[in-house]
């Protein structure tokens, strides 16, 4: 049985259609790379599923539960279910990791608890579990602002992760990170898939980290879902019709490749 | 993602600093609420803050409303121009003092910013200079000059402007201070002097900032201004206290309404023209 059902699911955005009647089925376990040129609505089709924004049309379920109805308190454990990472991280620069990391644990919290920033001690034994597991302890009392950004990357996985999510979706979490932080936060976003049963849906600009990482590959173009299929299937004349390469001579995976060759992969 | 019994011992005898702060910390933030709250509680007890002086205060206040009514009217103009006279010389006083503070402080406020005078120095003392001009309250500055000058406008509109150089000074600093230094780069690396990279680097950044400083000292200065004339400085607040002292609490309350809607016309203006000419403007990235 399918885990997350997409079915007709569009989002106009004036006379654009930013995502235009999208069906999808996705699988428990899977993980899953969306590509696509900028513009093409991966970005969209991400936060619609989060519900950062409400679609045109169309709707997604998960489990069965249709989740573009879910209204209020529904509404945010369900943001809490399907946690999400960012190109940009999304921290508060201002506080530091450990507190990042427990805005993970919003959901459960009241205005008076969240007022006063008090979370229990299990719940801080998780963050800091969390952090753990992303070697990020050391930084825990630091300011989220000093950070690299490899490393808030990796606290921002840290804050998805207490959220003790059902399914994982990432923008872009690569997209502003040099080669071996990149390799690292793809790493961890596979042992969460692996040891944590996550199903992963992450949008990715490089097409070698896709090939490598996702078992199973959906190009969008225009707001369509253009290609839909295991990784060898994405041949070359796939991906120029992709991303509409037909002008350019020589169109070439390795230009916005970021793989480092002989690295030795980071366990999360 | 789940968690133990025995992890969460584990992790707390591991790192005990993430579960709880240093007891130095937690005093030092009982202390320093502890006294907030006393200093506060002895305010109110110095100052003799009991319930029953606020109830008849209320009472009286009530009184001095109810003054209000049946409105004053002016019925002739005579009678009229006067008031019409006082409230644009309070404009002109704003207007004139926020412009002459502007055009004095926008040189000095890049002496003070960190990212265009380097010399520590220089900016300290340029720094010290307006936060010494801030300390003189604008009704006080109103107060010495009026002796200087004599009664009327002309100390007025000295008075708002060399209070405003101060406000402005520091605040066009530190707007010049929170612009990116990214823009400034690329227009150095283009080849442009240190002028240039002002002129097309943090100019720009800093512009819909300073407009919106100071749309908002002038209407604050409006606001501002009508007290100016209570102490002989121009404008409306001298009519306003004269009517005051000789207890036509109808005819004051007047002109008190109609120093509101006047106030209340630059603000409207003022949010016009600022949409107008910063248009979506989200702050200094």
């Amino acid at each position: 049985m399918a885990a997350l059902n997409i079915s007709g699911l569009s989002k106009h955005f004036g006379t654009t259609k930013a995502v235009d009647s999208a069906t999808l089925e996705i699988e428990a376990g899977q993980f899953v790379g969306v590509i696509g040129r900028s513009g093409a609505g991966k970005s969209t089709l991400l936060r619609l599923i989060n519900r950062l924004i409400d679609p045109t049309e169309g709707s997604v379920s998960f489990d069965g539960v249709d989740i573009t109805k879910l209204k209020g308190k529904a509404l945010r454990q369900w943001r809490r279910d399907c946690a999400m990472i960012f190109q940009q991280f999304n921290l508060v620069d201002r506080l530091d990791v450990i507190t990042n990391v427990l805005i993970g644990r919003v959901a459960e919290h009241s205005i008076l608890s969240s007022t006063a920033m008090r979370f229990s001690d299990a719940e801080r034994a998780m963050a800091a579990k969390a952090l753990d597991r992303l070697d990020m302890v050391p930084f825990a009392l630091q300011r989220a602002g000093t950070l690299s950004g490899g490393q808030q990357q990796r606290v921002a996985i840290a804050r998805a992760l207490v959220q003790n999510p059902r399914i994982m979706l990432a923008d872009e979490p690569i997209a502003s990170l040099d080669p071996g932080n990149a390799t690292r936060v793809m790493e961890a976003l596979r042992t969460i898939n692996e040891e944590d049963k996550l199903t992963v849906l992450v949008n990715l600009h490089t097409l070698d980290t896709a090939r490598e990482y996702c078992g199973r590959i959906i190009a969008m173009r225009q707001g369509q879902v253009m290609f839909d299929g295991p990784a060898h299937e994405l041949t070359d004349a796939v991906v120029r019709d992709i991303y509409g390469a037909d002008g350019l001579e020589d169109f070439n995976e390795a230009v916005t490749s970021t793989s480092v060759k002989g690295q030795e992969p980071v366990a999360a | 993602m789940s968690i133990q019994h025995y992890e969460v011992a584990r992790y707390k005898a591991r790192h005990p600093h993430l579960f709880t702060e240093p007891l130095e910390v937690r005093v030092r933030r009982y202390a320093v609420w502890g006294g907030f709250i006393a200093l506060f509680i002895y305010c109110l007890v110095a100052f003799d803050f009991s319930p029953t002086r606020i109830f008849i205060g209320v009472q009286r206040l009530g009184q001095v409303l109810s003054f209000m009514f049946p409105p004053y009217i002016w019925t002739s103009w005579g009678e009229f121009a006067p008031i019409v006279e006082g409230l644009l010389e309070t404009l002109a006083i704003a207007f004139l003092g926020t412009v002459l503070g502007a055009v004095i402080a926008f040189p000095l406020s890049f002496l003070g910013a960190k990212n265009i005078n380097r010399i520590p120095f220089i900016r300290h003392s340029t720094r010290r200079g307006y936060d010494i001009i801030r300390a003189f309250e604008t009704l006080i500055l109103a107060l010495i000059f009026i002796r200087a000058f004599g009664l009327g406008p002309l100390p007025g509109i000295l008075a708002m402007a060399v209070s405003e150089i101060g406000t402005f000074a520091k605040l066009f600093s530190e707007a010049i201070e929170n612009t990116s230094e990214k823009p400034v780069d690329g227009v150095k690396a283009s080849g442009g002097s240190r002028f240039q990279t002002i002129r097309f680097g943090v100019m720009p950044q800093v512009s819909p900032v300073i407009i919106s400083i100071l749309l908002y000292n002038f209407e604050s200065n409006v606001r501002s201004g009508t007290i100016l004339g209570i102490v002989g400085a121009g404008g409306i607040g001298f009519l306003l206290s004269d009517r005051i002292a000789a207890y036509k609490w109808d005819e004051a309350w007047s002109i008190i309404f109609l120093i509101i809607i006047m106030v209340y016309i630059i603000d409207w203006l003022s949010a016009k023209i600022r949409k107008q000419i910063i248009g979506e403007f989200g702050g200094t990235k």
